[in-house]
């Protein structure tokens, strides 16, 4: 009898463990979209919140040149900082997970934060004038984060493959760039072993949005 | 009742009929994206994301909450507030920028090492992004996202000026955050054989000279 409570226990423990696995792993999953919802709205606020202030603001420029003036300085300044939606001719570059291969391999297959990082970084040092990686914009102070196929850029909810990455600048100097083979050596490794996708294209009119998070420094103060 | 009224009312039903059918596939359709999304993930990657966004979640706040702010003093109509405004936007986007030197608390990491590439220096930077960082110099080079980084010959070069070892990275942020990140880069350093130093110190005050001479678009067009 003992031994056939043992067996029970046992065989409860062993049941129960994968269900409680499972709706611990449901509760994260749960988290996790809750938390991209309430991103989402913070960001479309901020994106409202800069609107109303744009308006505001050309408002008073209306009425004193001094304030247009400055109002001018700032406006270059949000451009160049990614506040300003922007167009024109540039480069669109499609990253796609490859094929997964046996366990050995691991998420070699899947794009990744440092693909992503690449590219940009590839398409900045060649020309891009302003980039956006799946509609979100890079600014001064992005960072690119993330684990096995999951990429994070700033405040953002994670991005997952597909992942599009549109640069606007010197088409001809980025498209060159992207077509060196020895450019990009982890992607196009992986090419070859997992199938992952790299295809770019020109063209002469592409849009940027405007960044919606945040850009603040709060620990930064302009030295004199 | 008459028939036109019942038809009126048939056809509201199946209006409201088909906007909740709608609204649920809607619902359904982002549902199942996002947890397609977060297939293959596993609990610690998740519990990391939470975490993350937990944090992005506080800085969209911050902002959100420093916007309002500008919004009331914009809606005061008092002589001065939109200058004021801008003039305080303008000096916090050319800290963001590079445009100006700026100081605050950091950290500062020392690396000597032969043969990093273009890529170690691109890691090295994005970590201490995601760190949190706010401004950052090495060697005398004011670095933000859309710096030109390149291969020089056996070095490397921040908007064509050439970085030689020992790279010194200057970086003013949050130094709790910056300080956990810098510690896993040294673990990381150590271990590789290119590396013949790596150290890092945390300062109360970081000032950062450098700067960056902003460059007009020649192609893309704001709007």
């Amino acid at each position: 009898m003992a031994t056939g409570f043992v067996l029970a226990g046992q065989v409860k423990a062993q049941l129960l463990t994968p269900s409680n696995q499972v709706a611990r792993y449901q509760a994260l999953v749960v988290s996790v979209q809750e938390l991209e919802a309430t991103n989402s709205e913070s960001r479309r606020e901020i994106a409202g919140l800069r609107g109303q202030i744009d308006s505001l603001e050309a408002d008073a420029a209306a009425r004193s040149a001094a304030t247009q003036d400055l109002r001018a300085k700032v406006d270059d300044l949000r451009a160049h900082a990614g506040l300003v939606a922007m167009h024109g001719p540039g480069i669109e570059v499609d990253l796609r997970n490859g094929d997964a291969g046996s366990a050995a391999t691991g998420t070699a297959y899947l794009v990744n934060f440092e693909d992503v990082q690449d590219v940009v970084n590839l398409l900045f040092a060649d020309g891009a004038e302003g980039v956006a990686v799946n509609g979100r914009r890079v600014t001064p102070l992005t960072a690119f984060s993330g684990s096995a196929g999951q990429v994070v850029i700033d405040q953002g909810p994670p991005l997952a493959s597909p992942i599009k990455v549109v640069a606007v600048g010197d088409r001809n100097r980025m498209f060159a760039a992207l077509d060196d083979p020895s450019a990009l050596a982890s992607i196009r490794a992986r090419e070859v072993e997992f199938n992952l996708h790299l295809t770019f294209f020109g063209s002469p009119d592409l849009s940027l949005p405007a960044y919606d998070s945040s850009l603040q420094i709060p620990h930064v103060t302009p030295a004199n | 009742m008459s028939r036109r009224r019942i038809r009126a009312t048939g056809v509201s039903v199946w209006l409201i009929a088909l906007l909740v059918a709608l609204v649920a596939t809607i619902q359904i359709r982002s549902e199942l994206e996002v947890q397609r999304s977060l297939v293959g993930i596993d609990p610690t990657s998740l519990a990391f994301l939470i975490d993350d966004l937990h944090r992005a979640n506080e800085a969209l706040d911050a902002e959100k909450a420093d916007l309002k702010s500008k919004r009331t003093q914009l809606q005061s109509g008092q002589s001065g507030a939109a200058d004021q405004v801008l003039s305080t936007e303008a000096d916090r986007l050319r800290a963001v920028e590079g445009l100006v030197p700026v100081h605050g608390p950091g950290v500062v990491v020392e690396v000597d090492a032969s043969g990093l590439t273009v890529l170690d220096l691109e890691d090295a930077l994005n970590n201490l992004s995601s760190g949190g960082a706010e401004a950052i110099d090495v060697n005398n080079n004011r670095v933000v996202m859309g710096a030109a980084i390149s291969s020089s010959g056996s070095d490397v070069a921040i908007n064509g000026a050439v970085i030689t070892p020992p790279w010194t990275i200057s970086v003013i942020g949050d130094p709790t955050r910056l300080g956990i990140v810098a510690g896993l880069m040294m673990q990381q350093l150590r271990a590789d054989r290119r590396v013949r130093g790596a150290s890092y110190r945390v300062e109360s005050d970081i000032v950062i000279r450098s700067v960056i001479s902003e460059k007009p678009f020649v192609y893309a067009v704001p709007g």
